[in-house]
């Protein structure tokens, strides 16, 4: 069946990504807040995620450019970044946030510029990654329960 | 999971400043039935106790725009406010013990688990629950 196939597809997508390190168990966590009356909302929360983060991205692009050396302030915005990351179970972003802030608290100006390309990296890799899951399961449908089998 | 008692649902204020993270603890808080208002940062969340609303318990984030979560609550107990249950919630370090200076009854670290969201809904509901039967 073309629906079991794409679930298929989906779950080792969704094993990957946590295998590679992209997703930890908080993505899950998300996904079990799904119920009849939010049947999307993990996906609902992830396109959320993006649209925020885009914009917090944006924000730092604009600190790290007016504002050089104001380490304080880029921290508070990516501060804003990592919480967003670590609710959803982005790992390796959440990583990658942690090493601009400590870079942020060392002043280490071109240590903030590497990681901030490396954060900018993950966003567009995580995206496309879970573009494809949620594109998948949009295909498969949603689970349907197990029917007996008899003639009909 | 999930219980449901007869009577007023919790009213539950979410003051947050980020939005995803709001949407996950407004879901959590649904599986409880909980009745939801929230505030982008202290100051909106003061202003509604200036404004006379009451609430059961409130889950405040530490670093927000405009004001923190520690300076509204402290803001808020000295309003008087002293029945309603506060939870602060952080990533960051040192925030349990600057929430609970300021008169937190609870902390939880980020990110918030169901289990332990809805170990203190039922807490609250049991609570109301005894005073609905005094």
């Amino acid at each position: 069946m073309e629906y079991a196939n794409l679930r298929r597809q989906a779950a080792s997508l969704k094993r990957s990504l946590f295998d590679q390190g992209y997703l930890d168990e908080q993505f899950c966590q998300v996904e079990d807040l799904q119920d009849e009356a939010s049947p999307n909302f993990a996906e609902e929360v992830v396109s959320l995620f993006f649209k925020d983060s885009a914009r917090l991205v944006s924000n730092i692009e604009q600190a790290m450019e007016k504002y050089p050396g104001d380490f304080n302030r880029w921290d508070a915005h990516m501060q804003q970044l990592k919480g967003s990351c670590f609710s959803i179970g982005a790992s390796k972003m959440n990583n990658e946030c942690t090493l601009f802030r400590n870079s942020c608290g060392e002043e280490n100006a071109e240590g903030c510029r590497r990681s901030f390309q490396k954060v900018k990296r993950e966003h567009a890799i995580l995206r496309q990654k879970l573009e494809s899951y949620f594109q998948l399961l949009r295909q498969a449908g949603p689970a349907r329960t197990a029917t007996r089998s008899g003639g009909k | 999971m999930t219980s449901y008692v007869e009577g007023s649902p919790v009213k539950a204020l979410i003051v947050e400043d980020s939005a995803v993270e709001t949407m996950i603890l407004s879901a959590m808080l649904r599986k409880f039935h909980c009745e939801i208002t929230k505030a982008k940062n202290g100051k909106e969340a003061v202003q509604m106790f200036l404004e006379g609303k009451k609430f059961d318990i409130i889950f405040c984030d530490k670093e927000m725009p405009v004001m923190s979560g520690p300076e509204a609550i402290e803001k808020i107990r000295a309003l008087g406010e002293i029945h309603v249950k506060i939870v602060g919630v952080s990533v960051g370090d040192n925030a349990e013990e600057e929430f609970m200076r300021v008169g937190a009854d609870e902390f939880l670290p980020k990110p918030m688990e169901l289990d332990v969201v809805g170990a203190i809904i039922q807490e609250i509901i049991k609570k109301k629950k005894n005073n609905d039967t005094v």
